[in-house]
C-alpha cells in the first residue's frame, strides 16, 4: 500500500493535464491525478477549490476544455456519461439529484437497470427479478429497508444521502467518486457511513469529496488537496494532516 | 470576425466565396449563358430584394419573440396573434385618419399594452411552469383568432401605403443590357418599390437601436445579465419586475408594428396570425433562441429561402424553409448564433 | 407516480385476478359492450368510433409527454403519415397513385413507415429539450402539412385520397357502424392497456426516470437520447393506428386531415383530459367530439353564431389549463382529496 508506482497493471483512473473552463473562470486547471484500482482516495480543499468540477469532467456530466481521461486504461475523454457509467464508473451528488417522486425502492431499481441489459424492455419485471433482488439487497446495505416504500420526498435529508450512496453501489461498480457524502449527516449516521465506506470491497476504489476531515482521513489511505481548480499536494492522511502549508490553508485558516 | 476567421478557415471561406459570387451576381451584367442557365437577371434581382425585404419583416416580428424567450423563457404562442391584431389596428387607424404612419406608434402601444396584461396576468402567475405557459398562450392564441374574425371578418385588408412612399424607386443595378438593330445600346435599371425598401432600412434601424440598447445601456446590461442568469438578475433588487415588463410591452409592441408592416406589404387576413408564428418560431430556431443577431441572420436565410424557392422551385418553396430548420437542427441544435 | 411490482413487498393478495379489476372498470367495459345494442349508427360511428380513434392518437401524445415530458404537437402527423400510406398501399379511388397491395401488407407497412418517419422526427426534436420540443414538432406539423398539399407524385396534393376503405375481413364490412365501432373500441382498449402496461415495465420506468431527471439518468448509464427517440418510435404506433382508422372512417386522408389545426386539437384533447394517465387522452377526446358534434346547436340557442365554435373550443382549453395542472384528471384528483378532508380540521380522512 505504501507504494505510489503503477507499474504492472494499469490504474483506475487516469487524469492528464485536464482543465475546465467556464468562460473566463477557470475551475479546474492542469490536473493530474493517478488512482490505483482499488485505491481509497481523499480530495480536499475549501470551497470552489473545484473540487465538484473535477468529478463533473470525471463523469461526463460535462466536457473537460482540455486534457484527457483514462479508466482503467481506456481513453474516455469523449465518452458520454452513460458509457462510462456502463464500464463501472459510479458518482453520488452533493445536491439531490434523486427521482423525488419515486419511492426508495424504484430508485435504486433504476440505478440497477441503468447499468444492466433491458433498459429498453416493454416486459415488466416478474417475481423474482434479479434487478429486484439486488435492488433490495442494496437498500438493506444502507440501512434503509424500513422506508423501503417511502417517496424519496418524503425522507429525511440523512436518508437521503444514504440512498446517494446505494444508487452508486448498483451494478459491478469498479470505481465510485463520493461528493460529500457525509454533509448534513449526523454524527450516528457518520459513523455508519464510515463503516459502510470501509466495509467496502477491496477491488472497489473510490474518491471522497469530504470537508469532515475526521471522516476523509478515516476513510482514504491517500489524499490529493486541491486549491484554486489545482491539486498541490499529495500524501499520506498523517503527512497532509502535519503539513504546514496545509494547515494554513485548509485546516487552520479560512482564506477565501 | 478576426477570431471567427481564425477559428473557421473553412467555413469562412465558402462564406467568403458565397458573398463573391452574390457580388458579382447582382452587379455584374450577366453572360447569355448565365440568363439560359438560371433566368433573366431581373428575376433574380427581384427575388433578392423581395427576400431582404421579407427578411426585414421576419425581423421585426421574431426579435420580440425572441427577447421575450431570451429574457423569460416564456414562449408566447400568441406572438402571431399579436401580430395579426397589430395588423388590423394599423389598417383601421389608417384608414380613419388617413395618417399611415400614425398607424406604428398606435399598433405598437396598442399590442404593447396588450402583451403587458399578458404577461401580469398570465405569465407571472405561472412563474417557472414552462409547459403551462406555453399552452395558456395557445388557448390565447385559438380565442383570439376567433375573436377577431368575429370582429372584423374574414376579408383581406391591405393598408396602402401614402402616395409618397408608393411607386417605384430607381435602384441603379443594371438588370440587362441590349443591342438594338439601329446600334443603340440599351441598359435597363430595377425599378423596385420604395415602400419596401423604406420599411426594410425602418427594420435594419430598429434592430441597429435594439442592439445598441442591448449593449451600450445600462438597462441593455440589466437585461443581458438577466438572459445569462436571472437568478443573479432577481438578486440585484425590485426593478426585475419592471424590466420584465418593459420587455414584453416592447416585445408584443414589436409584432404589432410588423403586423402594419405586414398588412402593408401583403394583408391582414385569418391564417396570418399562425403564418407569422410559424414564420418566427422557424426564424428563431435557426438563428438561435433568445438572440437578436440569431434572430437577424435568421430571418434573412428564411425570407431569402422563401423568395428564391417560389421563383426558382415553386412547388416545394414552403418546404424549403423548414428544410433549413431541420439541417440546423441536426448540425447546431442550438441554432446558428445561439450558445 | 409509477411503482414497481415486486411480489415480495406487495400485500399478499389471494382474490383471483378478475377480482381485483377495479369496479369502475366493469362499469365502464359493460356499457362500452352493449351501446350498440341500443345506440344509433350516428352514436356509434361518429361519437365513439371517432371518440376512440382521437383518443388513441391523443393516448399517444399522453405516452409522449406524460411519462417522458416531451409535448408533441407531431402526433397527429404520425397518424396522417400511416393514413397516407395505407391509401398509397392499399385501394383509393386514385388509382394512378395507389398501388392496391393487399391488407396484410399495406398496414403493416404503413405502421413501420409511421415508426420510422418519428424516429427520425424524434431525433430531431430530441436534441433540445423541454419548451423547444413543441416549437419543432409545430415547425415539423406544419412543414408535413406544406409538403403533402404541395406534392402531387406521391400524396396527389390538396385532394389526397378518397374511398379509402377497410378490407372485408371474414365477411364483415368493417364500415357499418357497429363492426366499425367494436373494431375501434378493440383498438383503443389495447392502446389504453398498452399504455398503462408499458409505464411500469423497465422501458416506462427509465422513461419517466429520464423526463424527471436526464442528468441524473445519464449517470446512472442510461443512454437519455436513445430513451428519448425510442419514446418517438414507439408512440407512432398507437397514432398509426388511429391514423390508419380515421382514414377509413372518413373515407379519404387529405392535407386538411394533418394540418396545424388538427395537430392542436390533439394537444388540447390530451392535456384537457390531463396528461398523467391514458384515461385522461379518451376523457378528452370524448368531450371534444361532444362539443364538436353538438356545440353548434348549442351556440345557436345561446343566441350566438355557429362559427363561434373554436372560441367555445379555446376558452375551455384556456380554463382547464388556467385551473389544472393536470387537466381533468387533475381536477377530479383535486375534487376527491377535498371530499377526504375534513370540513373543520382540515385533515385528509381515509
Amino acid at each position: 500500500m505504501n507504494a505510489r508506482a503503477t507499474t504492472g497493471t494499469e490504474n483506475a483512473l487516469e487524469l492528464r493535464g485536464m482543465s475546465k473552463r467556464f468562460g473566463a473562470l477557470a475551475a479546474i486547471s492542469d490536473v493530474e491525478l493517478s488512482v490505483r484500482p482499488g485505491e481509497r482516495r481523499a480530495v480536499l480543499g475549501s470551497n470552489g477549490a473545484g473540487k465538484t468540477t473535477l468529478f463533473n469532467c470525471i463523469t461526463g456530466d460535462f466536457p473537460p476544455s482540455e486534457g484527457s481521461i483514462r479508466f482503467f486504461g481506456e481513453d474516455v475523454t469523449r465518452f458520454p456519461a452513460h458509457e462510462r457509467i456502463r464500464r463501472g464508473l459510479r458518482r453520488t451528488y452533493q445536491i439531490s439529484l434523486l427521482f423525488s417522486g419515486l419511492t426508495v425502492l424504484d430508485n435504486v431499481y433504476l440505478s440497477c437497470l441503468g447499468v444492466s441489459r433491458g433498459r429498453f424492455s416493454f416486459l415488466r419485471a416478474r417475481k423474482n427479478d434479479a434487478l429486484v433482488a439486488s435492488s433490495e439487497e442494496l437498500v438493506q446495505m444502507v440501512n434503509l429497508w424500513d422506508a423501503r416504500d417511502t417517496q424519496v420526498s418524503n425522507l429525511s435529508y440523512g436518508q437521503q444521502r444514504q440512498l446517494e450512496i446505494a444508487m452508486a453501489l448498483s451494478g459491478a461498480p469498479r470505481f465510485i467518486l463520493f461528493d460529500e457524502p457525509a454533509a448534513g449527516l449526523s454524527p450516528t449516521e457518520r459513523s455508519e457511513l464510515v463503516e459502510i465506506l470501509t466495509g467496502l470491497p477491496g477491488h472497489m476504489g473510490y474518491i471522497i469529496i469530504e470537508h469532515d476531515m475526521d471522516v476523509a482521513l478515516r476513510v482514504s489511505e491517500y489524499v490529493s488537496m486541491m486549491h484554486n481548480g489545482r491539486i498541490f499536494k499529495e500524501g499520506k492522511p498523517a503527512e497532509i494532516e502535519e503539513d504546514p502549508e496545509v494547515q494554513a490553508l485548509y485546516l487552520g485558516g479560512d482564506d477565501e | 470576425m478576426r477570431a471567427f476567421v481564425e477559428r473557421r478557415p473553412v467555413w469562412s471561406a465558402i462564406i467568403a466565396l458565397v458573398v463573391l459570387v452574390l457580388l458579382y451576381l447582382i452587379f455584374a451584367i450577366w453572360p447569355e449563358w448565365l440568363v439560359d442557365a438560371i433566368g433573366r437577371k431581373k428575376v433574380f434581382l427581384n427575388a433578392l430584394f423581395n427576400g431582404i425585404t421579407l427578411g426585414g419583416l421576419y425581423f421585426l416580428v421574431a426579435s420580440g419573440f425572441t427577447l421575450i424567450f431570451g429574457l423569460m423563457r416564456n414562449v408566447n404562442l400568441a406572438h402571431g396573434s399579436l401580430y395579426l391584431l397589430g395588423g388590423y389596428i394599423g389598417f383601421f387607424v389608417a384608414d380613419s385618419t388617413g395618417y399611415w404612419l400614425l398607424a406604428f406608434p398606435v399598433a405598437f402601444i396598442a399590442v404593447g399594452f396588450l402583451g403587458v396584461l399578458l404577461q401580469i396576468l398570465v405569465f407571472r402567475q405561472m412563474e417557472g411552469q414552462d409547459l403551462r405557459q406555453t399552452l395558456v398562450t395557445i388557448g390565447i392564441s385559438i380565442v383570439m383568432a376567433d375573436l377577431m374574425l368575429w370582429g372584423v371578418g374574414g376579408n383581406f385588408f391591405n393598408i396602402s401605403p401614402p402616395s409618397w412612399l408608393s411607386g417605384p424607386m430607381e435602384t441603379g443595378l443594371v438588370t440587362s443590357q441590349r443591342v438594338r438593330s439601329s446600334g443603340e445600346v440599351v441598359t435597363s435599371y430595377l425599378k423596385y418599390p420604395m415602400v419596401r425598401i423604406v420599411i426594410f432600412a425602418a427594420s435594419v434601424a430598429i434592430g441597429l437601436a435594439m442592439w445598441l440598447v442591448l449593449n451600450k445601456t445600462r438597462i441593455g446590461m440589466l437585461i443581458r445579465a438577466g438572459v445569462d442568469d436571472r437568478d443573479m438578475l432577481s438578486a440585484t433588487g425590485a426593478r426585475i419586475q419592471l424590466v420584465f415588463v418593459g420587455v414584453f410591452f416592447f416585445g408584443a409592441g414589436l409584432a404589432g408594428l410588423a403586423g402594419v408592416v405586414g398588412a402593408t406589404f401583403q394583408s391582414a387576413a385569418p391564417g396570418e396570425d399562425t403564418r407569422f408564428l410559424l414564420a418566427s418560431l422557424v426564424v428563431v430556431i435557426v438563428g438561435g433562441m433568445g438572440s437578436i443577431p440569431g434572430a437577424a441572420l435568421g430571418a434573412l436565410l428564411i425570407g431569402l429561402a422563401e423568395q428564391f424557392g417560389s421563383v426558382y422551385f415553386p412547388t416545394y418553396a414552403v418546404v424549403l424553409t423548414f428544410l433549413i430548420m431541420v439541417v440546423v437542427l441536426a448540425f447546431r441544435p442550438q441554432g446558428l448564433l445561439g450558445r | 407516480m409509477a411503482m414497481i411490482d415486486t411480489s415480495s413487498r406487495a400485500k399478499v393478495d389471494r382474490r383471483l385476478w378478475i377480482e381485483k379489476i377495479p369496479a369502475a372498470y366493469w362499469i365502464v367495459g359493460v356499457i362500452l359492450l352493449i351501446i350498440p345494442s341500443f345506440a344509433s349508427d350516428f352514436i356509434m360511428f361518429q361519437i365513439f368510433g371517432w371518440t376512440f380513434i382521437l383518443g388513441m392518437i391523443a393516448t399517444s401524445l399522453m405516452f409522449l409527454g406524460g411519462y417522458g415530458g416531451m409535448v408533441s404537437l407531431a402526433q397527429m402527423t404520425f397518424a396522417g403519415v400511416a393514413g397516407y400510406m395505407v391509401a398509397i398501399f392499399g385501394d383509393s379511388a386514385i388509382d394512378t397513385i395507389s398501388m392496391g397491395w393487399p391488407w396484410w401488407v399495406a398496414i403493416p407497412l404503413a405502421l413501420i413507415i409511421a415508426v420510422l418517419f418519428a424516429t427520425a422526427i424524434g431525433w430531431l426534436a430530441v436534441r433540445t429539450e423541454g419548451i423547444y420540443t413543441i416549437m419543432i414538432t409545430l415547425a415539423i406539423a406544419a412543414a408535413f402539412f406544406y409538403f403533402t398539399r404541395q406534392n402531387y407524385d406521391v400524396f396527389n396534393g390538396f385532394q389526397g385520397f378518397n374511398s379509402v376503405f377497410p378490407p372485408q375481413l371474414f365477411g364483415v364490412d368493417w364500415r357499418q357502424p357497429e363492426a366499425f365501432y367494436y373494431l375501434t373500441l378493440f383498438w383503443a382498449v389495447l392502446t389504453y392497456f398498452a399504455v398503462l402496461y408499458l409505464s411500469r415495465a423497465p422501458f416506462g420506468l427509465a422513461l419517466q426516470g429520464v423526463r424527471d431527471n436526464p442528468r441524473r439518468m445519464a449517470a446512472l448509464g442510461f443512454n437519455v437520447t436513445a430513451h428519448r427517440v425510442a419514446a418517438y418510435a414507439f408512440s407512432a404506433i398507437p397514432a398509426g393506428i388511429g391514423g390508419i382508422l380515421l382514414t377509413w372512417q372518413s373515407g379519404q386522408i387529405s392535407p386538411g386531415t394533418i394540418a396545424i389545426q388538427p395537430a392542436i386539437d390533439i394537444l388540447i384533447i390530451a392535456v384537457v383530459g390531463g396528461l398523467s394517465h391514458p384515461a385522461g387522452a379518451f376523457i378528452g377526446a370524448f368531450l371534444y367530439v361532444i362539443l364538436k358534434t353538438f356545440a353548434v346547436d348549442f351556440l345557436i340557442a345561446m343566441g350566438l353564431s355557429g362559427d363561434r365554435f373554436q372560441l367555445l373550443i379555446g376558452l375551455g382549453f384556456l380554463v382547464v389549463v388556467a385551473f389544472s395542472e393536470d387537466g381533468l384528471l387533475g381536477l377530479w384528483k383535486k375534487l376527491r382529496e377535498s371530499r377526504k378532508k375534513d370540513p373543520l380540521t382540515g385533515e385528509v380522512t381515509e
